[in-house]
């Protein structure tokens, strides 16, 4: 299988601020991460590569530094990857994103699935795995939880607020994944250092044949007129239920995760 | 381990790189030095697994990448209770393979993004999650007798409730222990002495001066600007615990490791 997981950055802090003018994210001075959701996106390309072989292709659009996104996934397994960066697409919006996204997907060629994370936890917006499929016109799921690979298609589980769907989709096909679906690895040392050495490519949007036009700030059709980060969390709050010794139970197991007993 | 004590062999932390290194080779490069350093001075190098919840690289993988020798007697890995049973497995394999047989085991510091092995997976039923304990008992009883086992003591936590998983912990195999930093003798590991006479007990030492770390380590409050001098305090431990080895945590390689020499005499 060919496999393309989609990899954004993201900053890492809640604490980050929006430009009042731009209305866009302030990344200087944050640090940045993979978006976690397209961790679980990774370990599921790579799980499907280990088990059926292909490859695993780490996509991202973003500045220059996105590239560290892109060595993590490779010292996570991906085999290739590549980084879409140009001031042209700068300020896109999902529209645009998802557009330049499906033009390199196109580009690198001959793609069985398509893997993403739910969401991005800067924009939340959900929307760019289901855009890209949109303009490749390929079948989709969101909110994966399973997957299964049969002949030429494959069968996920699809998590939504009332239970799941079982679907079958034909190949090529782009899905988003949910943190159920896997526990992702982490990095060895081996797989660090050889990404370390990795020449990676930087497309532009001559690269993938983009109509300027429909990239960037002109390609956009959703204009941010007001924007303002949530209020700060106090704290998190989980429900326990059940009998007296199985919420007990619950609790301790909770504070044993977070190393507090 | 009573050959650490007896041969008076500190035990010296050595913190591998994180996994969000920006500078990595020259992390890699100050770690090989640091850990060839302890193993030329006849120390045991003591490697640990994702201190403080921080996502670093394992041990086992650091000496097989780096290439790094390994005296059985002068290696010790941590290995605590965060990782896939698979990647456990290969940890414990590993060191079986380059001749490791000191591990320090303890439930360890989480982070979202370490997995957390399942008492499922390590065949434990009646517990709900996995301690210390559940993989001491993993481990003794899928690798009979090819490790020597410690576990962790808190001196700073409620005493009777620490005693008692002390007792599970040595029911479970443990044939050691390290005691959190010590900064002055302590009740608690007069105890713990006491009641397990037979047992090597390794006190740890603050070799740092980041004093704020060091209070959350013993659970009060050290005033920053209060003077500190690690060599004095190791000095102390000697005489305070003549029987005990030393567990040297966030040694200075710079200005406290050739003093080592001429402070276990």
């Amino acid at each position: 299988m060919k496999i393309v997981v989609c990899v954004k950055q993201v900053p890492a802090s809640n604490d980050a601020k929006i430009d009042p003018v731009t209305k866009r994210i302030v990344r200087e001075g944050i640090k940045s991460i993979m978006n976690p959701f397209d961790l679980y996106a990774l370990e599921e390309g790579i799980r499907l590569k280990e088990k059926f072989g292909g490859q695993v292709i780490a996509l991202s659009m973003g500045p220059p530094k996105a590239e560290a996104v892109l060595r993590e996934a490779l010292s996570a397994g991906a085999d290739h990857a590549i980084l879409l960066s140009d001031r042209a697409f700068g300020g896109s919006d999902t529209w645009a994103t998802s557009y330049a996204l499906a033009k390199a997907i196109e580009r690198i060629g001959h793609v069985d699935l398509v893997i993403c994370g739910k969401q991005a936890i800067d924009g939340d917006t959900a929307q760019v795995g289901p855009g890209i499929a949109a303009h490749l016109d390929w079948m989709q799921a969101a909110g994966v939880m399973e997957v299964q690979v049969k002949d030429s298609s494959i069968i996920v589980k699809r998590m939504h607020e009332e239970g799941h769907d079982i679907c079958q989709l034909q190949l090529p096909a782009v899905i988003t994944v949910v943190k159920d679906i896997n526990t992702p690895r982490v990095p060895t040392l081996r797989g660090r250092l050889a990404a370390l050495k990795y020449e990676l490519p930087v497309w532009k949007p001559a690269d993938i044949g983009a109509d300027p036009e429909k990239l960037g700030l002109n390609g956009s059709p959703t204009r941010v007129v007001k924007t303002q980060p949530p209020d700060p969390r106090q704290a998190d709050t989980i429900r326990i239920e059940g009998t007296p010794k199985e919420c007990a139970r619950a609790l301790v197991h909770e504070l044993r995760l977070r190393s507090l007993i | 381990m009573r050959y650490h004590i007896q041969n008076k062999i500190y035990h010296v932390e050595l913190l591998p790189p994180k996994q969000e290194s920006e500078k990595l080779e020259k992390d890699l490069e100050l770690f090989t030095k640091k850990y060839k350093r302890v193993l030329e001075n006849g120390y045991c190098a003591c490697i640990t697994d994702n201190a403080m919840g921080n996502l670093s690289f394992q041990g086992t993988e650091m000496i097989d990448v780096l290439g790094l020798p390994v005296e059985p007697e002068q290696v010790m890995i941590h290995l605590n209770t965060f990782h896939t049973k698979e990647n456990l497995d290969e940890i414990l394999n590993s060191c079986i393979d380059m001749g490791i047989k000191y591990l320090l085991v303890v439930s360890g510091d989480g982070s979202e993004r370490l997995p957390k092995l399942k008492p499922s997976d390590i065949g434990i039923t009646g517990s709900e999650s996995v301690t210390s304990v559940e993989l001491l008992k993993y481990i003794n009883r899928e690798y009979p007798d090819k490790f020597v086992l410690g576990v962790a003591f808190n001196p700073y936590e409620p005493e009777d409730h620490e005693f008692e998983k002390m007792e599970r912990k040595m029911a479970a195999g443990a044939e050691f222990v390290v005691t959190q930093p010590l900064i002055e003798k302590n009740p608690a590991v007069d105890r713990l002495l006491e009641k397990y006479p037979d047992v090597p007990v390794i006190v740890e030492a603050w070799m740092s001066k980041k004093l704020h770390l060091l209070s959350d380590a013993v659970g009060y409050t050290i005033p920053e600007d209060e003077a500190y001098d690690p060599i004095e305090t190791l000095k102390m431990l000697h005489k305070m615990y003549p029987g005990c080895g030393v567990y040297l945590s966030l040694l200075s390689f710079k200005n406290h490791f050739d003093l080592l020499k001429e402070t276990w005499i």
